[in-house]
């Protein structure tokens, strides 16, 4: 360090200019009208730079009688490079087309790294991503788990890929099982 | 040794020996669904077809080696067989590995990658058959999933002689059933015939949809249900995969138990009880040290237990049949100069359970009671007069039996009445969190390897013979 730095006071002084005229400015901006910094007021308003083909919250499809369509094959569990997704399943005899159900359905966003792998690898078109940001913050690491019901919480209504149900009546959120 | 030649190797066979035998033992590949080496050839499944030169194609299971003669396992002409055969084999075949739990290690699922990766060419609808059909409380069949290689059925005529199963009607309406007396309901070697099942189609209720195959992996270890130590393998889940979200309890628990190939005891089989090894294994656990029914930390017990040696005259010891053989000879090297030691039978049959039997299943339902006798004698426990102290190690002992007013030590693994009698109580580990060996009554020795790791409140016994004998510290 050279003589004026280490006299402290000076560069102090140069580095709350610096970060003083660039609150200074953008106090300015605001109150002009205008937009200031980036800042987001997070979570009532969300980033509006996302990119389009964003996905960033996973939903369970259902069948036309209310029911998961995921029969629980865990091969998004296998896919997952982050190992996030747990499935618990449950067997039903009297379903004789989807004896296998899933109980319980986790997905913990902590560590998520929304690459879409589990999407793809569904044969079912059960587990789909839609182009939302989940509410995410918490307290707790271990608390980001997002369970079946709130993945089979999807209103399919808007959705030209895969309406739902295929022809006529409209599916009730929590349905059987 | 008829000398043939396989894909143009020179091969010497054995005598007496199948193509298909001399092609595995000398490693070339042949598939088979029907064909098991310690059944009869059935010859069914018809995928195991080799060509042999200026002949036409053949099973190689049940073609004897003749020789000079000279087979191709993977010709055209081969290659174009498997591949029919495999449309043919799945036609009826529901194709639903999504939810198959034997998807992962079947046979139909590895060969239709590796000889046909085709749909299916048949455009009829498939035929439909009973799903999750009970042919005994133990076994559940999907005969959808069945492609008829009688496996199943060869194994309860010739290996368990039960005679219980068999294929009803004809051609794809074809259907294995139990015998309506029972007989399969009572066979103790009924669960075989899920390993032998080369698809889905046999499956245990008790397992259906609990674990997909490969979060699993499998520990190598030894059967305690009976003196025979048939070598199993013990499958629990992987420590990569280990459920956050979901019950916890599933990492340390043993998913299932199936037999390791081992030729000088048990050879491919292993009884129904030996697929119960979690009953044994997963009682409530005793994990707390304690004097007279008193908590205390482990290494006030320990220094306890210490001092009740070190003062006793003539204490007696009631070794488990349990022990492994190191932990055998750890007491003997530790307290058996001290301490006069009788060889405890820790269980004895319970009521219902096939006692004996001329296939694998002992009168003697304790591992390792070989070692133990070989070590300890085999007169039984006698309590002279004058006896002051007695260590109790291992479980089955009703304490109402020993001598009134004398101190007991006692070692056990699991939560029962009698530990809280003891004056001191040392908990220690089981089979499944530890490493050893056991002597079967044949005198062979298996070993066993550590499934789960040990809970920290908990000793082996091995490291507790060792403490017990070194001279005590400083009394707290």
């Amino acid at each position: 360090m050279s003589w004026w730095e280490r006299m402290y006071l000076p560069e102090i002084v140069r580095g709350l200019s610096i970060t003083g005229g660039v609150f200074l400015s953008n106090l300015w901006r605001w109150a002009t009208g205008r937009k200031g910094a980036v800042t987001t007021f997070y979570p009532e308003e969300t980033r509006a730079d996302y990119a389009p083909a964003n996905r960033g919250k996973h939903i369970l499809t259902r069948r036309p009688d209310g029911r998961p369509q995921c029969v629980a094959c865990n091969l998004c569990a296998t896919v997952c490079p982050a190992r996030v997704i747990e499935i618990e399943a449950g067997f039903d005899p009297d379903d004789r087309a989807h004896p296998k159900y899933p109980l319980r359905f986790e997905i913990d966003y902590s560590r998520c790294v929304f690459c879409g792998l589990c999407v793809e690898a569904c044969p079912e078109d059960a587990l789909r991503m839609l182009p939302e940001v989940p509410d995410l913050p918490g307290h707790d690491r271990d608390r980001m788990w997002i369970g079946r019901e709130e993945l089979l919480d999807w209103s399919p209504r808007g959705d030209v890929a895969k309406p739902y149900p295929p022809g006529g009546e409209q599916v009730r959120p929590g349905g059987a099982h | 040794m008829p000398r043939i030649f396989i894909n143009g190797h020179p091969v010497e066979a054995e005598k007496g020996q199948t193509v298909l035998q001399a092609a595995l033992a000398h490693g070339f590949f042949i598939p088979y669904f029907c064909w098991h080496p310690a059944l009869s050839v059935s010859g069914n499944c018809r995928i195991c077809a080799v060509e042999v030169e200026g002949e036409d194609l053949d099973i190689a299971c049940n073609m004897p080696v003749r020789e000079g003669m000279r087979v191709l396992t993977d010709s055209e002409a081969v290659q174009a067989w498997r591949k029919r055969m495999m449309q043919f084999i799945t036609l009826n075949h529901p194709v639903d590995c999504g939810i198959c739990d034997k998807a992962g290690e079947c046979t139909l699922q590895d060969y239709h990658y590796e000889y046909n990766g085709e749909p299916s060419v048949s455009r009829e609808p498939k035929v439909h058959a009973t799903k999750f059909f009970r042919l005994s409380a133990r076994v559940l069949i999907d005969n959808e999933r069945c492609i008829l290689c009688s496996r199943c059925v060869r194994f309860t005529h010739e290996v368990s002689r039960s005679r219980a199963l068999g294929i009803q009607n004809r051609a794809d309406s074809s259907l294995v059933r139990a015998s309506e007396d029972g007989r399969f309901e009572d066979d103790p070697y009924s669960d075989n015939v899920i390993d032998l099942c080369p698809v889905g189609a046999l499956f245990s209720p008790s397992l259906l949809y609990r674990h997909r195959v490969w979060y699993l992996q499998a520990t190598p270890s030894v059967c305690p249900g009976c003196a025979r130590g048939c070598t199993v393998r013990i499958w629990h889940r992987r420590p990569d995969w280990a459920l956050h979200a979901l019950d916890g309890r599933q990492n340390e628990a043993i998913a299932r138990v199936t037999p390791r190939e081992n030729p000088a005891v048990n050879g491919p089989w292993i009884c129904n009880k030996g697929r119960d090894l979690a009953r044994i294994f997963e009682r409530p656990r005793a994990t707390q040290a304690m004097l007279k029914g008193e908590p205390v930390a482990l290494g006030t017990a320990v220094d306890a237990a210490r001092r009740l040696l070190e003062g006793a005259r003539r204490p007696v010891a009631l070794v488990s049949n349990w022990g492994s053989n190191e932990e055998l000879e750890a007491f003997q090297r530790a307290l058996g100069g001290r301490v006069r030691a009788f060889v405890k039978e820790d269980f004895s049959p319970a009521p219902g359970e096939p006692v004996e039997d001329d296939l694998l299943i002992r009168a003697d339902k304790n591992p390792n009671t070989a070692a133990a006798r070989a070590l300890f004698g085999d007169a039984p426990p006698a309590f002279e007069d004058g006896t002051d102290l007695l260590l109790v190690w291992g479980e089955g002992l009703d304490f109402s039996r020993l001598p009134t007013r004398v101190p007991i030590i006692c070692l056990n693994a699991y939560l029962q009445p009698e530990n809280g009698h003891a004056d001191v109580f040392l908990p220690v580990s089981v089979q499944t969190e530890r490493a050893g060996h056991y002597t079967n009554f044949q005198g062979v020795v298996s070993a066993f390897e550590p499934c789960f790791a040990k809970r920290d409140s908990v000793a082996h016994a091995e490291s507790l013979f060792a403490a017990l004998a070194s001279p005590p510290g400083p009394s707290p």
